[in-house]
């Protein structure tokens, strides 16, 4: 009797341990595709495409389309742009999966495991990194086959995605670029030189309950407009050179430093705000920089603070400038329904679901033949001259950390010295050039 | 039981039925624990000697390559002094409150179960909840800011170099401290039921003893309660050790992946996080991982020597 009990319990035991053993250490994704992927295998994603053309409305399934969601807005604008899909190809099934909390820590595992979404946002600033480790599906032989039309890309938005052997692996989904917004209550004129920010700064300091009239950020995420602003820069225009330690970008950091210094500029943290588009709305300060983003922003959470757009005033370099940021749709290598995912790819990135994407104001199109959405025409102009605010170079992200951990010491040990800023940065673009 | 010595040939029997049904019931999750516990480990020690592609797996053999990297890394060994320092200060500062919390939940008094319950809540709530909170609390124009200033005690803070605005999380000075004095706060209930359980395993005679030796409240604490705490001192003191060197999540979210501001922040479980998936480099943070692994057993087993068995009494 004691035996058959033993028997009894250790088979027990044996099914709750399989059953339990079977749970993927990758946060699951719920509804991922049947199909088992042998990530060992090498995928051509060429072979699915059929040579003798690619119809989109014959293909048929699933696709999984995944990607964060930085606001409800945001969710809201994806939805809409998503309805029409359906439309124009009845027989994809398309299944929205956002991802929340830290998307590249979540898709990271989700590669490590080989059950990666179908088609999925990449931010620009690791695209060059995740292209070079192939965790991408390269796009050529289903634009040749589909004749998809990329030409209309804005040109500094698309060449992000290219790999270095010059394939393509993905296509901009918008673009944003840092513009100024300033509170109308508190600027009648905005500046259109550094000299006049500063000018209307110092004359607005201490008034009207304004501690620091700008919201800066210690990094280059904003701090990299202000250098080129002035004329310096990190790289050189093929990457290959450092730049850092010129006259011109080391005056430049000193300048951008100088703003916190002279009680100008604060970041938005010291002020107790989140960032600075909550800053310029609760009222704390008078300019922020930041992109399209903040629209969405304000309009639902502060919708009495009065603010319009104005592009970053002119430095010394004499030219308007400013940087922008980029996301694409990408298909991973790993992916199970690839030719499901690039007829959805051709909707999103093409002029009908970008127009309704963009359309709910979070972003600006990447395509020249898709309308500016309204309130957006100085962000929009400022496309023409906007230079890539990351994934111009590999290793950006150490960069960016020697420059904000040496300037957050700087500001926070009240010493506010740009030459030390500028030496952590040489340091860390020289190990990421020399990679 | 008493049936086996009576008939000898069937003791042997019994006990190695028992035997073998004790070790039936101990395989499955046994075998778990040696694949999932143990067998990682090595997995671990295997991943750190490659730089590890997360896709195609091993690409290039690098022996001790990542260990060499990881020994003079500067913000590693940030890493490593702010886990130290952050146990040096905080198990101590735990250990008294939580058995402060103790001492006091042991009495009867009325509502002893409610203050019980709400002195383990924090423990219990969310982290990441307790932790946002906390960033709010703290804030320039947060909670203590604002109680400090309303009680007048912003002079005693600036004689300290603290400006009426402070950002406690915010500065590199006082984030670590910060969080320190947040987790004092949320594990001190779960120690504190730990000193209870011990509190409560001492024989009331001893204190009936001391009572008629004419021991005062304080006496008795010093000399009766303290020492004879010494199980439960060693097991708090190993746990919150471990616990504290692998601090993560509350610093994760207060300062980011990158442990905001300027690396106070960053601990070592933190730093493992950040290459594995910010730089996705498997076969550093693996290396990262091995360590961390190395430095707890360490500390456990100076322990161990230093303050001997736990003593049962």
């Amino acid at each position: 009797m004691r035996r058959l009990l033993v028997l009894a319990t250790a088979a027990m035991l044996v099914a709750v341990a399989c059953g339990g053993a079977n749970t993927s250490p990758s946060p699951d994704t719920s509804a991922a595709p049947p199909a088992s992927v042998d990530p060992g295998a090498s995928i051509d994603p060429g072979a699915s495409a059929t040579a003798s053309g690619f119809d989109p409305t014959a293909i048929s399934g699933t696709a999984q389309l995944s990607g964060w969601r930085s606001s409800p807005e945001e969710g809201e604008a994806l939805t809409q742009a998503l309805l029409g899909f359906p439309t124009e190809y009845p027989n994809i099934a398309v299944d929205y999966k956002p991802i929340a909390g830290d998307y590249r820590a979540v898709m990271i595992t989700k590669i490590a495991s080989g059950e990666v979404p179908d088609l999925f946002y990449v931010n620009a600033e690791y695209a060059g990194d995740w292209i070079e480790e192939g965790f991408l599906a390269p796009l050529d032989d289903y634009i040749a086959a589909s004749g998809f039309d990329t030409s209309q890309f804005f040109d500094g938005y698309a060449s992000t995605f290219k790999g270095k052997d010059g394939k393509t692996y993905g296509f901009p989904k918008d673009g944003n670029t840092i513009g100024m917004a300033y509170n109308t209550a508190l600027v009648s004129t905005p500046p259109t030189t550094m000299d006049e920010l500063l000018a209307q700064a110092t004359a607005l300091k201490g008034t009207e309950g304004i501690d620091t009239p700008i919201c800066l950020n210690p990094g280059l995420d904003r701090g990299l407009a202000f250098l080129y602003a002035q004329g310096g820069s990190i790289v050189s225009e093929d990457g290959a050179t450092e730049q850092i330690s010129t006259p011109e970008s080391a005056a430049a950091v000193q300048f951008y430093m100088d703003l916190f210094k002279d009680g100008l500029g604060k970041t938005a943290g010291d002020m107790g705000s989140g960032w600075c588009g909550e800053a310029l709305g609760k009222g704390q300060v008078a300019f922020a920089f930041e992109g399209g983003w903040l629209d969405p922003f304000m309009t639902s959470t502060f919708p009495d603070t009065k603010y319009a757009w104005a592009q970053i005033p002119t430095g010394s370099s004499g030219s308007p400038v400013t940087i922008s940021y980029t996301v694409s749709y990408s298909i991973g290598a790993d992916s199970v329904n690839k030719d499901q995912a690039f007829v959805l790819l051709t909707y999103l990135a093409g002029p009908t679901g970008m127009e309704k994407w963009t359309a709910g104001g979070v972003a600006l199109p990447s395509r020249k033949d898709v309308p500016i959405p309204a309130g957006k025409d100085v962000l929009a102009a400022s496309s023409e001259f906007a230079r890539p605010g990351s994934g111009f170079m590999t290793g950006y992200v150490d960069v960016q950390k020697a420059f904000q951990d040496t300037f957050i010491a700087q500001i926070q040990a009240g010493t506010f010295d740009g030459a030390a800023v500028v030496a952590a940065t040489k340091t860390a673009v020289d190990a990421a050039l020399s990679q | 039981m008493a049936a086996q010595s009576a008939s000898g040939g069937r003791a042997p029997r019994v006990d190695r039925s028992e035997a073998l049904a004790g070790y039936a019931l101990i395989a499955i999750p046994m075998l778990l624990f040696l694949v999932l516990n143990i067998g990682s480990i090595f997995y671990a020690l295997f991943i750190s000697a490659w730089d590890w592609n997360i896709r195609s797996g091993p690409e290039e053999f690098k022996g001790l390559d990542n260990f060499t990297a990881l020994l003079v890394d500067p913000i590693f060994h940030r890493a490593i002094s702010n886990s130290l320092y952050y146990a040096v200060v905080w198990v101590p500062l735990t250990m008294v409150i939580g058995l402060s919390l103790a001492v006091i939940v042991n009495q009867k008094i009325r509502g002893q179960t409610f203050f019980r319950a709400a002195f383990y809540f924090p423990a219990i709530a969310s982290s990441a909840a307790i932790t946002i909170l906390w960033i709010f609390i703290v804030a320039p124009d947060g909670l203590f800011n604002a109680v400090r200033d309303a009680m007048g005690l912003n002079p005693i803070f600036e004689f300290f170099g603290f400006d009426p605005r402070h950002n406690w999380i915010g500065n590199q000075e006082t984030a670590l401290n910060s969080i320190i004095i947040l987790n004092a706060w949320t594990t001190s209930g779960t120690f504190m039921l730990f000193y209870l359980a011990s509190l409560q395993s001492i024989p009331g005679q001893v204190y009936e003893a001391a009572a008629i030796d004419g021991a005062g409240p304080w006496s008795t604490f010093r000399h009766i309660t303290f020492p004879l705490l010494r199980p439960g001192h060693f097991f708090v003191a190993t746990v919150a050790v471990i616990g504290a060197l692998q601090l993560f999540d509350q610093a994760a979210i207060a300062g980011g992946i990158s442990g905001d501001p300027n690396n106070s922040l960053m601990t070592m479980v933190l730093y493992l996080y950040n290459a594995a998936f910010l730089q996705f480099d498997f076969g550093y943070a693996a290396a990262v991982g091995i360590v961390l692994f190395v430095i707890i057993f360490g500390a456990t087993l100076i322990q161990h020597r230093l303050f001997g068995q736990a003593p049962s009494w």
